[in-house]
């Protein structure tokens, strides 16, 4: 394991395309208010992991919170 | 240099020219391919392809127009829609609809894509076998998008029939007089120059009518009523959206059915092995798309002077995505001219290279063919190719007209 991330969606650049959630249905959820994404309260993914969300949402709204406590 | 052809609708008549494509990536920068009196950009590598999608302020969607072709500015402006917009624009439509094609409304829908999957399966399973577009890949994803519309049981027939006509523009051309349909519009106004995008309008405008004085649990009525602080969509947003709808969520979905069945018929082994092992079911779902590659290409046009691939692009060049030789770029793909269904490192851009414009009905499109391989699967039978393809000349769909498969026990 190289350790587990938090995450955060930029909410100006996100447009609900769903792909986070499409890949980690448990760590990202559209709203049902406003369809954009956000990150599930206390949800960590493997640093690995993270990276590939990262790099596979379209609107590039997702970074990993780089202070985050790691474990 | 000696042009390698692209872009000449014909030629895919004998399927995807890959050895073009392959010839194409492997050229260092980027090539210029004539078209018409100009030409266009064309780019055919998984990163350029990335680039290009990831930078919609450089490489616009909203100038002159998303196909090979320049629309007037008259006829761009009125038939605007998702596809064809830039932030600030699209950024507002799209947060419109997302709100209503989340992955969440999608799952909603499994129900009914499996009653009408079930239904198309059994016919083509009674007769043994037969045109797999006509029996399966045509119906099951249009009458999942009139269900999920709330067109009526009744209605679906019409616009079956005007979605037709549709795709008649994309290929040979409109077979109907300019005024079909009770039509008045110069056809170079409508969407496919076609008549019965004027019919399909004025169907749209009714149901919203409809659905403003009576709402129903369907996806019309998510539309009239979508509401982001008081923003709504235009009766013209929507009018064309309903068009986009209709034509982007089959023609499509159609079309990676179609190449899945041809591709499984052909490699039973791998049909074995989804058989075998049905968690493949996801990774095979994305094969299948990434194989069939449905949406040819894109264009984008530079909004300024730029560079890519080491080349340099003027303000105002044409840059055309090709998405069928992206997914087979081997810097990305191991053995990309494999059909394999336990794949699974599989960043296909049959949905789009990324970007704002990636695919709004990707979920839909996944869990409809998905359900279809489930229930094929789980009847213990095997497909059969009993007829070469008959392909459609077309640079921009990569479709097939009929495909004869029979079902083996």
């Amino acid at each position: 394991m190289s350790g587990a991330v938090h995450l955060t969606v930029d909410l100006d650049r996100c447009i609900g395309i769903g792909q986070c959630e499409m890949l980690e249905p448990e760590v990202f959820r559209l709203d049902d208010e406003d369809g954009i994404s956000r990150v599930v309260d206390g949800a960590t993914l493997d640093r690995a992991r993270a990276a590939e969300v990262v790099e596979r949402c379209p609107s590039m709204a997702i970074s990993i919170v780089e202070d985050s406590p790691s474990g | 240099m000696t042009t390698i052809d692209i872009a000449t609708p014909s030629l895919y008549l004998d399927g995807i020219p890959h050895e073009g494509f392959t010839r194409i990536r492997e050229t260092e920068g980027l090539v210029w391919h004539p078209y018409g009196e100009d030409g266009f950009w064309a780019v055919t590598r998984h990163a350029d392809v990335r680039e290009v999608s990831r930078n919609p302020e450089v490489f616009s969607s909203a100038i002159g127009h998303t196909n090979l072709w320049d629309l007037e500015a008259d006829a761009l402006e009125i038939r605007r829609s998702l596809i064809d917009s830039d932030a600030p624009d699209h950024t507002r439509l799209r947060r419109l609809v997302s709100k209503v094609f989340t992955p969440k409304a999608t799952r909603g829908w499994e129900g009914t894509v499996r009653r009408i999957t079930t239904e198309l399966v059994d016919g083509f399973v009674a007769t043994g076998g037969g045109d797999w577009v006509e029996m399966l890949a045509a119906p099951l994803p249009i009458r999942v998008i009139m269900a999920i519309l709330g067109v009526p049981d009744e209605d679906a027939g019409y616009l079956v029939e005007l979605t037709d006509h549709l795709v008649e523009g994309t290929g040979a051309g409109s077979s109907l007089p300019d005024d079909a349909y009770g039509n008045t519009t110069p056809t170079r106004l409508l969407p496919f120059n076609s008549p019965a995008s004027h019919a399909l309008f004025e169907y749209a405008e009714r149901m919203r009518q409809l659905r403003l004085a009576e709402p129903a649990d369907d996806l019309v009525t998510g539309l009239v009523r979508a509401d982001i602080a008081g923003d709504r969509l235009s009766a013209a947003e929507y009018r064309n959206f309903f068009q986009l709808l209709v034509f982007a969520g089959n023609e499509t979905t159609r079309t990676a059915i179609i190449h899945g069945g041809l591709a499984f018929a052909q490699q039973p082994d791998q049909w074995d092995a989804l058989r075998d092992d049905p968690e493949l079911a996801g990774s095979a779902v994305d094969e299948v798309i990434r194989w069939a590659s449905p949406i040819l290409h894109m264009r984008r046009t530079a909004s300024r002077d730029t560079v890519l691939a080491g080349t340099a692009i003027a303000a105002g060049d044409k840059v055309v995505m090709w998405y069928a030789a992206a997914n087979r770029d081997p810097e990305v793909f191991d053995e990309p001219f494999r059909f394999d269904v336990t794949r699974s490192d599989n960043p296909h851009f049959a949905f789009g290279g990324g970007g704002p414009h990636f695919c709004l009905g990707a979920f839909l499109a996944k869990m409809e063919i998905q359900v279809l391989l489930e229930e094929m699967v789980g009847r213990g039978i095997r497909l059969e190719q009993r007829a070469e393809p008959v392909r459609l000349a077309s640079n921009f769909v990569h479709g097939v007209e009929s495909l004869q498969l029979g079902v083996m026990a």
